[in-house]
């Protein structure tokens, strides 16, 4: 199998249990350059664990994920240089709590000599503004609502230039009210050509930014397609009483 | 032990009387063989009598100078008028050291032949107190290194406090061994019971503190010839008792803190206390810090289990002992046979206390850290240590703050104990003042109120440190 430069995650034959319990069973598939994913599904199908072992957050118990042709299961792979190219935000923000706005944004680039004090800063300001929030960057997180931290954790992870963004839930800790800011930013985001890879519950959302949708049930991928065919031709049972509970 | 023995036998009086002495020595030999009387040993003789002015003991069993000098000294006190075996001062040396013990044997002959002993002794007891102050020609030089000598300085005339210097006839005597020794004089105060370990450790060459030779020390230690006689006598309290001296308290603190500038024992006293505890609080922080991580990473993703089975074992040993004990230990066992500094060593033995407390402070701060910002930081690249360092050990020492202010206030007070290897803390500042001017009150007061105020700005401190940090707070 030749790494197709396209291919920026490819997982191949991946599963992971806990203990006794499997959770996901032998998946198979691949992220490209500029895809916009939406991982759907019932609570407790596995798919933020899926999400989380794109970036080595979870090790899958057997199976391979190459990000950009490096094998992440490999031991003598250096995870966190892999991380730097994949932003992660999670559902409830994780925002670190002692420090700015600003620092919160500069603090990887910095420490990982990937840019100057001022260079981040300046970084910092740019990304500010493309989220909505450039007066923010004084500002401790506890003084900001969730619709306005989870764009600044989303800026957070811009910061790295990632390569692809992965979304756990991006909205679903926020006040109905917020949900619709964090989306837009994501569709922008999407419009730009950013690859992304979202659990979202959001169905709507789904439809209209994806690309892809993958739909999770019962420790496997059920089923994978464009989102017309989806949400309009599902195939299997399952997705066609998911979508029948989620949409009304 | 005959020789130790009440030479006309036990006296009547004193039956089923409690007697006080000083730990570890003649007296305490003495009297702990009588079974009709009940015995309460004080780390300074001045203690045992203080306890026998405040009527908290009947008599007191000590040798007999000091014993004069204690009743000169304090009204309302006698020495029991009835003979007592003599018994005769030696010096302490290690039994390894046998050519030493050839040469100090060599000095006191010579110094018994040509008068000086005596001179030295007539200095301090008697009519012609004060006229023979010792005169030895300077030595620039040391040629053959030092002569470290162990006493307890609190037994007047022979070793006691006087203007901040350690004088006697024990330390006349040592100042001319060491001269005719052509070795540089260093005087070592502890606690009397801990000469003797002193010596046999190496940790001082010579015990000069009025010390007989007994079969017990002999076990341990070896002694020259003795240089002068004495005997044990009994202090009591004399019938008509006439404690209002009327001392105004003018005086006392007079006394207390402004004679002979002794206020610098306290000042001296705080600055070591002072240093101790900064010192140790960095050692603690620093350890408890990868202890607490070293922990953590192991019961998180099993990580380093050989480490943290080490730290659990420290923490366990280091926990569940008396700091005291720990102090001695690093004292005479780990560091006996090297002379290193003994602030060094309280530092050393109080940071490694200290680090195993703050370890599981900060234990408890990084587990109370969400887990998602180790996630957050992970997910950026950041490694390990990274992330340890810029996101969760600044919030974890947030959150654990008023617990480890606690610690220090601990570790503070804790310091007090450093007298046990004859370090002059505040504490032990203190008590100097107290042997020489036998007065309790004030010297304990200040001591007291010293403690108080440091622990007072402290807390201010922190609690100034506490608000910085939560301006991150709604």
């Amino acid at each position: 199998m030749n790494a197709d430069p396209k291919i920026i995650l490819d997982v191949r034959n991946v599963s992971k249990s806990y203990g006794q319990s499997l959770i996901l069973n032998n998946i198979s598939t691949c992220v490209k350059k500029g895809d916009v994913i939406a991982i759907i599904g019932p609570s407790g199908c596995g798919k933020s664990t899926f999400l989380r072992m794109l970036n080595g957050l979870e090790t899958p118990t057997s199976g391979n994920i190459l990000f950009e042709g490096t094998d992440l299961t490999d031991k003598k792979t250096d995870l966190n240089m892999i991380r730097r190219k994949i932003g992660m935000v999670f559902q409830q923000f994780n925002l670190f709590a002692h420090m700015t706005v600003r620092q919160n944004i500069t603090l990887a680039p910095v420490k990982l000599n990937l840019m100057t004090k001022g260079e981040a800063d300046e970084r910092a300001d740019q990304l500010l503004k493309e989220v909505g929030l450039p007066d923010k960057a004084d500002v401790y997180p506890a003084m900001l609502s969730g619709g306005q931290r989870q764009r600044i954790a989303i800026a957070r992870a811009l910061a790295m230039n990632p390569d692809v963004m992965l979304f756990d839930e991006p909205t679903s800790a926020l006040d109905p009210e917020m949900v619709g800011e964090v989306l837009e930013l994501v569709r922008r985001l999407a419009e730009k050509g950013m690859t992304m890879v979202l659990v979202t519950h959001e169905m709507g959302f789904a439809r209209e930014v994806a690309n892809r949708v993958m739909f999770f049930d019962e420790k496997v991928i059920c089923e994978e397609n464009t989102p017309q065919e989806i949400f309009y031709n599902p195939q299997s049972p399952r997705l066609k009483a998911f979508l029948s509970k989620v949409l009304k | 032990m005959p020789t130790l023995a009440f030479a006309q036998g036990f006296p009547s009086e004193l039956k089923d009387k409690i007697i006080g002495v000083q730990l570890g020595t003649t007296g305490d030999i003495m009297v702990s063989d009588i079974d009709e009387v009940r015995i309460e040993r004080y780390n300074k003789a001045n203690d045992a009598v203080q306890s026998l002015m405040n009527e908290k003991i009947d008599a007191v069993v000590i040798d007999e100078q000091p014993a004069l000098t204690f009743v000169q000294k304090n009204t309302g006190l006698k020495i029991l008028e009835r003979e007592f075996a003599k018994e005769k001062y030696a010096i302490a040396l290690s039994k390894k050291n046998k050519a030493l013990k050839n040469q100090i044997n060599g000095i006191l002959s010579e110094l018994k032949a040509d008068g000086t002993m005596d001179r030295i002794v007539q200095n301090y007891i008697g009519e012609n107190k004060g006229q023979f102050p010792l005169k030895l020609s300077l030595n620039e030089k040391y040629p053959n290194g030092t002569l470290i000598v162990a006493t307890s300085a609190t037994f007047p005339p022979y070793e006691y406090y006087k203007e901040a210097q350690i004088v006697g006839i024990d330390m006349d005597l040592a100042k001319t061994i060491a001269h005719r020794l052509g070795k540089k004089l260093i005087v070592e105060d502890m606690e009397f019971d801990a000469i003797i370990n002193a010596v046999q450790s190496g940790k001082a060459d010579l015990g000069i503190a009025g010390m007989s030779v007994t079969p017990d020390r002999l076990k341990n230690v070896d002694f020259t010839n003795s240089y002068t006689a004495s005997k044990q006598v009994v202090i009591v309290r004399e019938k008509t008792q006439q404690t209002d001296t009327a001392v105004s308290f003018a005086q006392r603190f007079q006394n207390d803190f402004i004679t002979d500038a002794r206020w610098k024992y306290l000042t001296i006293g705080l600055g070591h206390t002072l240093l101790i505890t900064a010192l140790s609080v960095l050692i603690g922080i620093a350890l408890g810090s990868i202890i607490a991580i070293i922990r953590v990473s192991h019961d998180k993703n099993a990580s380093f289990p050989f480490l943290n089975l080490v730290c659990r074992l420290y923490l366990t040993v280091i926990r569940a002992t008396p700091a005291m004990i720990q102090l001695l230990i690093m004292y005479y066992v780990i560091f006996s046979t090297t002379n290193v500094n003994k602030i060094l060593v309280a530092v050393l033995a109080f940071g490694l206390n200290s680090a195993a407390y703050v370890a599981e402070i900060i234990r408890s701060g990084i587990l109370s850290v969400d887990h998602g910002q180790n996630e957050a930081g992970r997910s950026l690249g950041l490694n390990f240590s990274q992330t340890m360092r810029f996101i969760i050990l600044p919030q974890a020492f947030k959150n654990v703050l008023p617990a480890l202010a606690n610690e220090f206030i601990v570790l503070l007070k804790e310091t007090s104990i450093c007298g046990y290897i004859g370090l002059m803390d505040l504490t032990r500042g203190g008590d100097i003042i107290r042997s020489i001017t036998y007065d309790a009150f004030l010297p304990l007061f200040a001591v007291a109120f010293i403690y108080l105020i440091l622990v007072m700005f402290l807390t201010a401190g922190v609690s100034k440190l506490e608000k910085r940090l939560k301006r991150n707070e709604r």
